[in-house]
């Protein structure tokens, strides 16, 4: 789940939405000739050895050669790769890039029964298996995609260059497609549709409605699946001798799902914990489908039961953590405290018992977190190249694209990523991507050098002055020693990470991310610092507002 | 307030009705099995509930089965040795109402009939409820649905083997059951929807009787549909769509072969005479009245009916139609005929069943082996396993409580809890263990903290922005 | 048979009962083993009572002319239990609000008496006094300050004839500080920030102590003779009590961070404090041993607050307390249980308390911790006479209770469940 605006950000929004939407059209680009090389450069190609000093050459569109000696066609535009290591793109194994977010409807936690009712009361209320709640199958993230979603920028400057984006809300929320994160029009960003077919299984409904319960859902699942198989069978009987029979009546919801179990289509189940894990196992024998399992933070515990069931799993790298404004003396069990230290040991147990498995961020607002996140499981064991792999080739080959996705081999679509170092190393910057052969730079944002005179680290309390009144969040922020600001902004129902941020002297910006509606806006906060206060103004498209903020002094 | 008083009661209504599990993971308690394939108890006091009380007996367990129960058990080479002196073993107690274990509630409420559903998809191995209720001799429990429905989902019967997963917790060939519910629950008295909200059919217990009496005339449809197709198919018919399946209305088709049984919860006498005669007049039996608390009314058409009574020992007022139930129930209706069970319906008063069986002593005054049975054997026969557990008889699983004093005395501990022959639970090895349990907390929590801002001399670390851009140049 | 033996008897002693004249009566229980909780227990002893009050107890005790002498050879006398914490008389049906009296509206409720709304003909005060509850603290419950809990008797025409002490406490219910809350969207356990949760806390401690100091002027006030200047404030006027140290303060509160706060809190403000629940005093043992103060807890009979918590805590954690050296009684904190309330001290008995220890946490040390010591809670001469007669342990399960003494008078234990059991088994 993306992290949800923060309250001062939903009022600048709405403001924001009644003046009207901001610009945020793809910049108008130029059509170089679709002819590159890069010679020179570590190229590490997944599907087989590193050359250490190669020449990688892209034509229109697709990777033709690559080696140590490969002639470099004259046609070609030549970059020099000395000190660049050329991957292939990476590949977020499940998203919802390009999709309408999370609707921010449920932004405040419902806590009394009054509040459940209200909502219960907006919501359609289902009886019953027959009203099919919360299933879409038909919805597909190919036909849904919004280039204007400015995550796909940032994860493709992450060196993201393909992403498998789903529909995520309800039980059957509709069809994964792999896309690409650059490219003029929506078609031309998909791959491949559909890849998967998704699952969730959270209760849609609540006391009124069903299915209210986890067995509701379950049970749900298993009777869609019947019912589809009678679907099936009943169109089949009917189609090879109409003259006769009533005819089957034509069922949206089923006609999907008809498809994807004729044809095999993987169907996504979520599933963290270990006994979760068993559950969509036994679920996906008796919908007669396979599975993709997502989430697996706790597959460090059934591995074997995974690899003997050959089933691939897309683990989260969106680590369990301590909530992050806990009671301090709140007790946790040691159940949860094992499960967060073992979680990202994963990946290290999957590959040992040779489960295939690929990465996804789950979530994550800021897509430099998703190579951190890896290299916290290559730090709980996984070799690096494992990692790699479960961010390139393996993504592929589960979702069946491996002969035109995932490694660098000639005949392949040219996705790249072009990084100053190896790319699980903290300080290694991407610095161009290739998409369908195209060439995206990534440019440092500008910033002051200046070298910081006053320490931003701490728990601000910021004020921001919107037009509905003073509204408060909370920045938790990290100053680096060159004055790089990472850390975290709250508001009263949601946390963001910066995608941003740079102290120098005692001028400051930093950025957040926030899906909202049918886009991802940045909200800039810009200003200066004057012990523990900070005086500033928060932009937003065109809108500004200015904010205060105080850092408590800490204690002891 | 004290207890988690019967699902639903009043204002315990909404807390009990919502409680959802959380999604959880592996045991911080490991468990203790062994796994030795014999094992014998020494000199103990063995409460056999079916053969009498055998002093400085023994019992021998193999693979997992009782194997002998006498005063001269010779004691095979080899053989694990408990030594039970001035210890009292009785059969492992089973809890004939439960809603451990479950994820994800235990209620599908949002609809009268929710028979689709079953609590054994959702079981929680990881409950540490579980544990708590094994370590007060629980060795077995019929997990139920909620009473939010006349027909509620499916049940599963679990052995509380501590640290195996779902599966492993399954009592496996226990016959399949599901959840009725009679009363102020179903039509939900004491839970109103605000005006402006649908609520939902039923409101009075003559709608509870009308949902379930329609869904079981639909489930005679529904068989006749799969009959009739399953006769012209035979037949030879070609081009025949078949009818489509449905979950809810199986599992009342199997109630109807009786091949599953009816657990009800109800509390008035009347409502259990009409389910009684609704079951009749569609041929099965209900297996069991659940709650039933003004059972010792109409005891003897429950007797006649043939089903058994699971009751509690001594709730009541927590709602009208609690009102009049007394603590000689148990006793009451044992004396007309019924076989009876006491139940816990709660995590907690499970941990005491034992004290909960003694106290018809007090009221109505059973005999020691009467109460004993009410938490052992009689549960058993009402869930249909009594071939298997509910008393200490050779061939009989091995699922075994070891007490400090008599399980009736309000003193008695267990001490070791077995489950098909394994030590499950040992107070001992748990007390041992509880200074580990907080050494590795305190060790996760450490490796937890962000490092102390490692103020390592910043061995020439060029900052990022003094650092040259790699050269890109075509 | 013995149970249908002990049922005429008590049938009998019923009937002698409403036939009784209204004066009081002495008796002589002759022949038991006597438990005063004053001394060891006295074999073969005699308890005589008169007007109300014991008036002999011992080995060799003359019996007056005219008494009702009581064979009680082979039988046990112990001072009547005494649920410190109940909901008696304020509760007859938990779901029928119209039959409940325990939550008034509103937060801050210092001058309610729980005694104004106790209904003597409750069907719950036979069924409680049939276990050997003879008197009882009804307590109001809800807000923050719910009202004041009044000692009661558990017999009586009326309210009057009930009353041991209209005013005893004032029920405090300590805020807590609760991340986790029900998300009735998702029906999921959420968790609030931690911040946000303990803002709401800090403000209603800021609210708790406004209100005391308000009643700090009010009492100053008003002992300076300047009443007359203001006009009456009936919740200061109760505050004004509690203030001066005059009312004790029962401090509602499980969470050990709360009691901590709480006997800070009280400490600051000079307040008469007792903690009432408990379930985590055992994480503040030394605290409470140190600043002296008792602790009344809920049912041992609960589940253990956090996961990891050893599975027997609630059952070793009254032990634990005795251990330390603090002052605990048990209470049912209900109306239908109350009659469960021994057996919620004898589970305490195996995990450390010791056995004498559990019976007074529910007989003298309640009555010390209320300051009705003077009263109740031993048979000693001059005391009330609220006794039991048993045919065992009265912490045991399978004990009956056979005679029951309240205020000297011999007490039918008849009650709604046996006339239910009576009229059913009787049902051809």
């Amino acid at each position: 789940m993306p992290a949800r605006a923060s309250r001062p950000f939903l009022a600048l929004l709405l403001t924001l939405l009644l003046i009207g939407p901001a610009p945020v059209s793809p910049a108008e680009r130029p059509h170089a000739p679709p002819f590159y090389a890069i010679r020179n450069a570590r190229i590490v190609p997944v599907s087989g050895p590193v050359i250490e000093n190669g020449t990688i050459v892209l034509a229109n569109g697709l990777i033709t050669a690559l080696g140590a000696n490969v002639a470099i066609p004259p046609e070609a535009w030549v970059i020099d790769g000395k000190g660049l290591t050329v991957y292939p793109g990476l590949i977020d194994a499940l998203t919802n890039l390009g999709l309408q977010a999370a609707a921010p409807a449920a932004a405040t936690a419902v806590t009394t029964i009054e509040q459940a009712l209200e909502q219960a009361r907006r919501q359609p209320i289902s009886q019953g298996p027959e009203d099919r709640p919360g299933t879409t199958p038909w919805e597909s993230a190919a036909d849904n995609l919004k280039l204007d979603d400015k995550r796909l920028e940032s994860w493709r400057k992450a060196g993201f260059t393909a992403v498998v984006s789903a529909p995520d809300r309800g039980i059957f929320p509709g069809q994964a497609a792999l896309i690409h994160t650059a490219g003029e029009r929506a078609n031309e960003l998909v791959v491949k549709t559909p890849v998967a077919l998704r699952m969730n299984l959270a209760p849609v409904g609540g006391f009124f409605s069903f299915p209210g319960s986890l067995m509701g859902v379950l049970s749900y699942i298993q009777q869609v699946f019947l019912d589809t198989a009678r679907y099936t069978q009943a169109w089949a009987t009917y189609e090879a001798s109409a003259r006769g029979l009533e005819r089957p009546n034509y069922d949206r919801t089923l006609e999907p799902i008809r498809q994807a179990v004729a044809n095999r289509w993987p169907v996504l189940i979520p599933a963290t914990w270990a006994k979760e894990i068993h559950r969509a196992l036994a679920l996906a024998v008796q919908a007669g489908v396979n599975p993709i399992l997502y989430g697996a933070h706790q597959g460090y515990e059934v591995a074997d039961v995974l690899a003997a069931r050959n089933v691939p799993v897309l683990v989260s790298l969106k680590w369990p953590e301590k909530d992050k404004d806990a009671d301090p003396e709140a007790e946790e069990p040691l159940r949860v405290l094992r499960f967060r230290d073992r979680a990202p040991s994963t990946p290290a147990v999957l590959a040992k018992a040779g489960v295939k498995f690929a990465f996804y961020s789950d979530g994550i607002a800021n897509p430099a977190d998703i190579l951190k996140n890896a290299k916290k499981a290559v730090d709980a064991g996984l070799a690096a190249d494992a990692a790699l792999r479960a961010l390139t080739l393996s993504a592929a080959e589960i979702y069946g694209v491996a002969d035109r996705l995932g490694s660098l081999e000639p005949g392949k679509i040219a996705n790249l990523v072009v990084a100053d170092g190896d790319l699980f190393a903290e300080k290694t910057k991407v610095k161009m991507v290739f998409i369908d052969g195209r060439k995206y730079e990534v440019r440092e944002p500008s910033r002051p050098t200046e070298p910081p005179t006053v320490n931003l680290t701490g728990k601000w309390t910021i004020t921001v002055n919107t037009p509905q009144g003073p509204q408060e969040s909370t920045a938790d922020l990290k100053m680096a020693e060159d004055g790089t600001l990472s850390g975290t902004l709250t508001g009263p129902r949601g946390t963001a990470s910066l995608t941003t941020g740079w102290v120098s002297g005692n001028k400051f910006s930093f950025t957040v991310s926030i899906p909202m509606g049918p886009r991802t806006l940045d909200a800039t906060y810009t200003g200066s610092v004057e012990g523990n206060k900070m005086t500033g103004t928060v932009s937003l498209g065109p809108m500004s507002v200015d904010f205060t903020g105080t850092r408590p002094q800490e204690e002891n | 307030m004290k207890r988690n008083h019967p699902n639903t009661g009043g204002t315990g209504l909404w807390p009990v009705l919502f409680i959802v599990f959380l999604a959880f993971g592996p045991p911080a308690r490991a468990a203790h099995a062994q796994n030795p394939t014999v094992t014998v108890i020494q000199n103990a006091t063995i409460l056999t509930v079916t053969q009498g009380t055998i002093e400085k007996g023994s019992i021998l367990i193999r693979d997992g089965k009782i194997a002998a129960v006498g005063r001269s058990v010779r004691v095979p080479a080899g053989a694990t040795v408990i030594d039970a002196t001035r210890h009292f073993v009785s059969p492992g107690i089973i809890d004939c109402h439960s809603h451990i274990a479950v994820d994800g509630g235990v209620n599908e409420g949002s609809i009268a009939v929710s028979s689709m559903v079953g609590i054994e998809e959702v079981i929680d191995p990881a409950d540490i409820d579980i544990y708590r209720d094994l370590a007060g001799g629980v060795t077995s429990a019929n997990v139920l649905h909620g009473s939010a429905n006349p027909i509620g989902g499916k049940n599963a019967v679990i052995k509380l083997r501590w640290g195996k997963d779902a599966k492993g917790l399954l009592f496996a060939g226990a016959p399949p059951g599901i959840k009725f519910a009679l009363g102020e629950n179903p039509k939900r008295s004491n839970f109103q929807p605000p005006p402006g909200f649908p609520r939902r059919y039923p409101n009075t217990r003559m709608g509870v009787m009308d949902v379930i009496r329609q869904a079981f005339s639909e489930a005679r449809e529904y068989r006749k549909r799969w009959q009739d197709y399953n006769r012209r198919k035979t037949a030879g018919e070609k081009n025949l769509i078949p009818p489509a399946r449905d979950l809810k209305l199986e599992p009342l088709v199997e109630i109807l072969e009786g091949k599953r049984l009816v657990h009800a919860h109800c509390y008035r006498a009347d409502e259990i005479l009409q389910l009684i005669r609704l079951a009749e007049e569609f041929g099965f039996k209900v297996a069991t009245f659940q709650h039933v608390l003004e059972g010792y009314k109409v005891a003897k058409e429950i007797a006649a009916h043939g089903a058994g009574a699971s009751t509690f020992s001594d709730w009541w007022a927590y709602k009208v139609e609690a009102y009049d139930a007394i603590p000689y129930n148990a006793a009451l209706m044992t004396q007309k005929g019924v076989v009876v069970s006491i139940n816990s319906d709660s995590a907690e008063e499970a941990r005491h069943l034992n004290q909960e069986a003694a106290k018809t002593m007090k009221f109505g005054g059973l005999s020691e082996t009467e109460a004993l049975k009410l938490v052992t054997l009689n549960p058993a026969k009402q869930l249909r396993i009594d071939n298997r557990v509910g008393s200490i008889e050779v061939g009989k699983d091995a699922d075994l409580v070891i007490w400090d004093k008599h399980p009736l005395s309000v003193y008695a501990v267990a001490q070791k809890v077995l489950i098909d022959g394994q030590v499950y639970f040992d107070r001992q090895k748990d007390i041992a263990q509880r200074a580990a349990i907080e050494k590795e907390k305190k060790a996760l929590l450490e490796k937890e903290k962000p490092k102390k801002e490692e103020k390592k001399p910043e061995e020439k670390k060029p900052s990022a922005t003094t650092q040259s851009p790699a050269e890109v140049q075509p | 048979m013995n149970r249908r033996r002990f049922f005429l008897l008590t049938l009998s002693l019923a009937l002698l009962l409403t036939a009784a004249p209204a004066f009081a009566q002495t008796y002589a229980i002759r022949g038991a083993k006597i438990y005063t909780l004053a001394g060891p227990p006295i074999e073969n002893g005699t308890v005589v009572i008169s007007n109300g009050k014991i008036t002999a107890v011992g080995r060799t005790v003359a019996i007056p002319s005219g008494a009702q002498v009581i064979n009680a050879s082979g039988l046990q006398v112990y001072p009547g239990l005494f649920d410190s914490v109940s909901r008696l008389g304020l509760t007859e049906i938990g779901a029928v609000s119209a039959t409940v009296d325990t939550n008034e509206l509103g937060d801050y409720n210092p001058h309610l008496l729980a005694a104004t709304a106790v209904h003597p003909a409750s069907e719950h005060i036979p069924v409680a006094r049939a276990n050997g509850i003879t008197h009882a603290v009804a307590a109001p419950a809800g807000g923050v300050m719910s009202g004041q809990g009044s000692a009661i008797h558990l017999t009586g025409w009326t309210i009057e004839e009930m009353s041991i002490a209209p005013s005893l406490a004032l029920v405090l219910n300590w805020p807590t500080v609760q991340t986790q809350t029900f998300d009735f969207a998702t029906f999921t356990v959420r968790r609030r920030p931690f911040t946000e949760v303990k803002k709401e806390y800090d403000e209603k401690i800021a609210q708790l102590e406004d209100w005391l100091e308000a009643a700090r002027h009010y009492a100053q006030a008003t002992e300076k003779g300047a009443a007359d200047k203001f006009e009456r404030d009936l919740k200061l006027e109760a505050l004004a009590r509690l203030v001066r140290g005059q009312l004790p303060v029962l401090v509602m509160a499980n969470d050990h961070r709360d009691i901590k706060n709480a006997v800070e809190f009280a400490e600051k403000h000079k307040l008469k404090i007792i903690i009432a629940g408990g379930a985590e005093a055992w994480k503040v043992k030394d605290l409470l041993k140190q600043k002296n103060i008792p602790v009344i807890l809920r049912p041992t009979q609960s589940l253990p607050g956090e996961e990891d918590d050893p599975y027997d805590k609630p059952f070793t954690n009254p032990g634990e307390l005795h251990a330390a050296g603090v002052k605990i009684a048990f209470a049912t904190f209900d109306s239908s249980d109350s009659r469960t309330l021994p057996y919620e001290a004898a589970n305490a008995v195996p995990y450390g308390l010791p056995w004498e220890e559990a019976l007074k946490a529910i007989t003298l040390y309640p009555a010390q911790i209320l300051g009705l010591a003077d009263k109740l809670g031993t048979i000693e001469v001059g005391k009330l006479a609220n006794l039991i007669v048993t045919d065992g342990d009265p912490l045991e399960i399978k004990t009956q209770v056979r005679h029951l003494f309240i205020k000297g008078q011999l007490t039918s234990t008849d009650n709604r469940h046996q006339q239910l059991w009576e009229k059913y088994r009787a049902r051809p």
